[in-house]
């Protein structure tokens, strides 16, 4: 008496139920893991290193690909050389960021950008 | 009776701190309207150059992050742990050291809400909004101002790390202290 009819097993398989219920549930936790980890890409400061972004392609040369960072021993004796040899290092590398000005607030004046108010006559 | 009028009179203050709230929040610089398309005109102009300063930036931001956490890295914390294992005492360098580790992290911080802003300006539309576009082009501005301080605060605090170790070694290792031994 309470057995589906022949038309209702047809229509109705038992699978389809669950079959449903686990794509709908695979793509809703997809989209969720990619909402974490989008929103961990852009909290954490990774975005800001990735020049694979789009409108990034023509400076992604101007990048250092290499570590040419020459590393100074953490262990061994203090001596005058190994100071003289530290300060060489140290010279040698913090050259290149204090030589440079960088983020210049002039680049985006408003008269830069031509976006300044007009001198009264 | 009071408590009615006392729940009139808080209901008064909090509509008008509601009312007023937006007036304190336009508060600022009004643009004329000469200004305004004169903006407009040039907009077009001004997003292409803000596009290519954004652009790069993109790469100086990242050379200038490898360099400075390398050399926190690979130079201050080997010499700090190499003359503590020394038994020198090395308190000045450690302490110079942990600013400029704070202040790398702030010059990331600062750097991401100038890139959020210049975002936010170049998905302005200023054709349509003009005033808003100003507005957000003055907020990058700012930020900007902001990884330019944080710059060359690093910059004084590596100088003050090489003076400081210039100072150790003339205290430790100078010709008369050498002759002493």
């Amino acid at each position: 008496m309470n057995e589906p009819s022949v038309e209702q097993a047809v229509h109705k398989p038992w699978y389809r139920r669950e079959l449903f219920v686990f794509i709908v549930g695979s793509v809703i936790i997809a989209l969720v893991l990619v909402a974490v980890s989008t929103a961990l890409y852009t909290s954490s400061g990774a975005s800001l290193l990735d020049l694979s972004r789009p409108g990034y392609k023509s400076v992604q040369g101007e990048v250092k690909q290499t570590d040419s960072f020459e590393a100074f021993s953490s262990d061994g004796p203090v001596d005058r050389a190994t100071l003289d040899k530290f300060q060489q290092l140290y010279q040698q590398q913090i050259q290149s960021v204090s030589s440079s000005s960088g983020f210049d607030g002039t680049a985006l004046s408003d008269q830069s950008l031509s976006i300044d108010e007009p001198a009264s006559q | 009776m009071k408590s009615r009028l006392k729940r009139g009179l808080l209901l008064t203050l909090v509509a008008v701190f509601f009312v007023a709230s937006p007036t304190f929040a336009q508060a600022g610089p009004t643009m004329t309207d000469t200004h305004i398309a004169r903006v407009r005109a040039n907009c077009q102009a001004a997003l292409i150059t803000l596009e290519q300063i954004h652009a790069n930036d993109a790469p100086a931001y990242i050379n200038r992050n490898q360099t400075y956490f390398s050399i926190s890295d690979k130079l201050m914390a080997r010499l700090n742990s190499r003359l503590t294992l020394n038994r020198y005492d090395a308190t000045q360098l450690v302490r110079t050291a942990s600013d400029y580790n704070t202040e790398l992290t702030k010059f990331r911080a600062v750097y991401k809400t100038y890139d959020n802003a210049m975002t936010d300006a170049l998905k302005t539309n200023c054709k349509k909004e003009p005033a808003n576009f100003y507005e957000r082009v003055s907020a990058a501005r700012e930020a900007r101002l902001s990884v330019k301080e944080s710059v060359d605060q690093l910059t004084t605090l590596l100088v003050q790390y090489q003076q400081q170790v210039k100072q150790f070694q003339e205290k430790h290792f100078s010709d008369q202290v050498e002759a002493k031994r």
